[in-house]
């Protein structure tokens, strides 16, 4: 391990989040409000932290970045980061204890969305901007980010990006690392865009479909109201953010290859029409449940709310237009099971990931195959091709993985006060970068109220969601120390 | 520039590497998953798993796009069906093709000219047995390359402790030696490369090495010490397709030949096909058929066999034995840092030599050829001084020249000159540049062209 190259590489992230925050400060500036002094402080604080260790660490260009220098860097690349962009809540006023704005901060960067504020609102424009931009910054991943646009990163690309989007079956657009990541990045910011304007053809302000647009495409779930979405209360809103999130829920290389002139590429892909599948079947199962329980007046509402709450679950989004926590119990269950799920790989939301559990699927069903024809010789195919054997041990692993540190998570919680319902489902909402839960954490409450310690455990689970366990557990391996 | 390789074994690993190092888009196709990973791991470039001569698979790769197609795999017939598939796909496309059968060996033009097209054929026997006589006559080279069609060499030697040019400075070396025939432009120090200067002294155990014109070639090496000596008797040991290709090279040039061959069936065919050659069927590092075959009267033994550690030992065995020298046939390329402390010094190595090869087919353009010294640290190539460059038309010395890279010699149209402080590169003509790798950004700017493929 090259200490000072990772610290080195570290200091150019923190060096970057520095000058990002000069965009919530131009919103400061321009609504002239009380975020503009914190903002300010922490440009100066986060960039001179950047440019300290980035002038430090410097040395002749290595060429070569390992397997786990790679892991390292995005580890504690991402917490160095969550706690500097943490500064801007800190230092805004003295009623912030710093578990509460790294919280915020990371939960931001980790597009889980969850809160510990209990008014939002009263939070000045640029904090707002911050909050939502964060997101948009950690959605696409702040790594591959900074392969798009650092030069020097190069070579040790590759590297980085295994370890940030570790997705079970590496895709790679381009022969380059950097052009695959400009790629990704114009991919998402074309979304991105096209949403900001969508949104402001519904009647939403500028600065609103701003934010809204910048925590919809990472699947945050921030937004700048109390009452979520549903404080626009209009139906057009409603129907651009499910269609978005269900976009930002789809493998962005799918996209891409949409946009190159390839329509049927949802279509051909297997994981996507499982995760389109998913969702019909749960929207339409949800719906019918609460239509059977005359939860709203009409079928009509019913589906909207439904579809609603099920595509922002499954997409990790997190955002509400209804308090979910009223309907009936098999709706519940079914959007508690969303959080689990996750979208796709290679998609900005969170979770297991639909291509896992289909892999998981099929690896269940070739056993049962196996106890009738013993002797057949079988693969395991998605989309027409064969998944490897190490792939599929990887993605065993990685559910095994995912299921026993969720209950380990859920007993230290309920250990530090938390009760029953919520312990469980805030371990579930931040391991699988989601945002509300059920029980005191559900959409119309926050985390406030969660003891600071538990806080501390939920900001571990919201990067091990957000970088998919392998990188940020590898650090408690004892073999990862030795030499 | 995107270049599609089919083969992700030695070759195409190494082909691979190098040219992701320099940004250039890589596509490498395989079958084997495993030879795959190891790629992906190491380098940024894109892997398919697949048959390479499979149309849907080359399509996926991007043929369509690719600049260049590399056929590498170890089979004659996928590297040729690719480079059919290509041509069919994608007819612009430049097909490079590793192709080993000496079957082949008389229709390379036929290829070319019909489908499938391929632009240019490499058998890396052939080069290798190539390198092997190049090494043969200039004795005591480890690095024998060639620019300016043969007319400047430069060659790689180590320097001897008990050398007069041991410890002296390269200030100096006009000095020691008189008139300079040759320029000391690479030495090698403990796995390093160093691209010297005046004030660099040469230390014993030093590969060094200098460029020189080909008539000056002898008088340059006796200055090292390294004395020509007629070569008059050769052994092979190991009759493979290089053992035997090298025979018949050297009936033609009347050197007395020897081949050690194993397999008693390969022996027969042996002596079929080779008129003059004696054919010995036994092991080459059976201490008894050395020392029955006179051992110590060889000039040359070369090593050639398929497994690498006999190569070695045999080697190893039939210098102890009093042979004049040994090459040694080395695949691995993970041993060659090894083979100077254990003494073995003139190594050949089929796929180096098949890699080299290729990158100088690929290097095209402004620079017209290129050749790999010590794995990839350092470069040699030969380009055309442009007039709009700045190192046109004033004294060598007063160019701001890149840390790491040195110009070592200047072919204007039949003259060759050893440049010195004073040279000046007048527009057009063709210079020969050493340079280590971090130099050539540097180099690129100071000559005005981009040092690309094509």
């Amino acid at each position: 391990m090259r200490w000072r190259y990772i610290l080195y590489i570290v200091g150019t992230l923190v060096l970057f989040l520095g000058f990002s925050m000069l965009l919530p400060l131009a919103f400061g500036l321009y609504y002239g409000d009380r975020s503009v002094p914190p903002l300010i402080k922490s440009i100066g604080l986060t960039v001179s932290a950047g440019a300290l260790l980035f002038m430090s660490f410097r040395k002749r260009r290595e060429e070569n970045i390992r397997q786990r220098e790679g892991m390292a860097i995005v580890a504690v690349g991402w917490t160095a980061v969550g706690l500097f962009g943490a500064l801007p809540f800190y230092l805004a006023s003295d009623s912030w204890y710093f578990v509460d704005a790294f919280f915020e901060s990371v939960s931001g960067l980790t597009t889980t969305g969850a809160t510990i504020l209990t008014d939002i609102e009263v939070l000045p424009k640029g904090l707002l901007m911050w909050r939502s931009f964060i997101q948009w910054l950690g959605g696409m991943g702040i790594i591959v980010l900074s392969i798009a646009i650092l030069p020097f990163i190069g070579v040790g690309g590759m590297q980085l990006y295994k370890a940030e989007v570790p997705s079970p079956v590496p895709d790679k657009l381009k022969p380059r690392i950097r052009d695959t990541a400009v790629i990704l990045w114009k991919v998402y910011a074309l979304f991105s865009v096209i949403e900001i304007a969508l949104l402001m053809l519904g009647g939403m302000t500028f600065f609103d479909a701003v934010c809204h647009a910048f925590t919809t495409m990472p699947t945050g779930g921030f937004s700048t109201h109390n009452d979520s979405i549903t404080h626009f209360g209009s139906l057009y809103v409603d129907v651009v953010i499910i269609f978005f999130m269900i976009m930002a829920g789809i493998n962005f290389s799918l996209h891409y290859q949409m946009l190159r002139g390839r329509p049927l590429a949802f279509w051909k892909d297997g994981e996507c029409r499982f995760f389109l599948a998913i969702v019909g079947a749960f929207v339409l199962l949800v719906t019918l449940d609460i239509v059977r329980h005359d939860v709203y007046v009409s079928l009509g509402e019913s589906l909207r709310y439904g579809a609603f709450q099920v595509v922002s679950m499954i997409t990790t989004t997190g955002y509400a237009t209804a308090d979910y926590e009223q309907w009936p119990a098999m709706s519940q269950v079914i959007l508690f099971t969303c959080m689990f799920l996750g979208a796709s790989a290679g998609s900005t939301g969170g979770g297991m990931k639909c291509l896992r559990i289909l892999i998981c699927f099929k690896y269940c069903y070739r056993e049962l195959f196996l106890l009738l024809h013993p002797r057949a010789v079988t693969s395991i195919k998605i989309g027409g091709k064969t998944v490897s054997d190490d792939v599929m041990r990887s993605v065993l692993g990685f559910l095994a993985l995912y299921v026993g540190l969720f209950i380990i998570t859920a007993i230290v919680l309920g250990g530090l006060g938390v009760d029953f319902v919520t312990a469980f489902s805030a371990v579930a909402a931040t391991i699988g970068n989601v945002g509300p839960g059920f029980g005191s954490i559900g959409p119309v409450e926050n985390y406030a109220h969660i003891p600071y310690a538990a806080k501390w455990v939920l900001i571990w689970c919201m990067l091990l969601g957000r970088l998919e366990i392998f990188t940020v557990l590898i650090f408690i391996v004892p073999e990862f120390w030795r030499k | 520039m995107k270049i599609v390789i089919v083969g992700a074994g030695e070759v195409g690993y190494h082909i691979a590497s190098r040219l992701a190092l320099e940004d250039k888009d890589v596509v490498v196709l395989d079958k084997d998953a495993a030879a795959l990973r190891r790629v992906a791991e190491n380098m940024d470039v894109q892997t398919i798993a697949g048959s390479g001569s499979s149309p849907s698979i080359l399509e996926e790769a991007g043929i369509r796009d690719a600049d260049i197609l590399l056929a590498v795999t170890n089979q004659d017939e996928t590297n040729l069906v690719a480079c059919l598939v290509a041509n069919m796909l994608s007819p612009t496309t430049l097909k490079i093709a590793r192709i080993r059968g000496a079957d082949f060996d008389a229709y390379h033009e036929t290829f070319r000219n019909q489908p499938p097209h391929i632009d240019t054929i490499i058998n890396p026997e052939i080069e290798v047995v190539k390198t092997i006589e190049r090494l043969m006559r200039v004795p005591g080279a480890v690095d024998v390359g060639e620019f300016a069609d043969g007319r400047i060499k430069f060659v790689g030697v180590y320097l001897d402790r008990q050398s007069r040019l041991a410890g002296i400075r390269l200030s100096e070396l006009p000095a020691t030696i008189g008139q300079r025939r040759f320029l000391i432009a690479v030495i090698v120090r403990e796995e390093e490369v160093i691209i010297p200067t005046g004030k660099d002294r040469l230390l014993p155990g030093d590969l060094v090495y200098f460029i020189c014109e080909e008539k000056q070639l002898a008088e340059a090496l006796s200055i090292f010490e390294k004395h020509a000596k007629p070569i008059k008797r050769v052994l092979i040991i190991g009759g493979g397709r290089i053992g035997y290709r090298l025979a018949v090279r050297l009936e033609a040039q009347s050197i007395y030949c020897k081949i050690i061959e194993k397999n008693p069936s390969r022996c027969a065919e042996l002596a079929e096909k080779l008129n003059k050659t004696v054919v010995l069927h036994g092991d080459g590092s059976d201490h008894t058929l050395l020392n029955e075959e006179n051992i110590a009267d060889i000039d040359v033994v070369i090593t050639l066999t398929n497994d690498e550690e006999t190569n070695v030992l045999s080697s190893l065995l039939a210098t102890s034995m009093g042979a004049g020298k040994a090459i040694t046939k080395i695949s691995k390329f993970s041993y060659f840092p090894l083979m100077k402390a254990i003494g073995i010094e003139q190594v050949v190595s089929p796929r180096l030599s098949a890699i080299n090869t290729i990158l100088q087919h690929i290097r095209r353009g402004k620079v017209l050829s290129a050749v790999s010294l010590k794995g990839e640290q350092a470069e040699v190539m030969e380009a055309v001084a442009l007039e709009t460059s700045d190192i046109v038309a004033k004294p060598l010395r007063r160019i701001a020249f890149p840390k790491g890279a040195i110009v070592a010699g200047i072919i204007r149209g039949e003259q060759i000159i050893i440049p010195t402080g004073e040279s000046v590169i007048e527009p057009n003509d063709h210079i020969i540049i050493f340079a280590q790798r971090r130099a050539i950004s540097g180099i690129e700017k100071i000559m005005a062209v981009k040092l690309e493929y094509f």
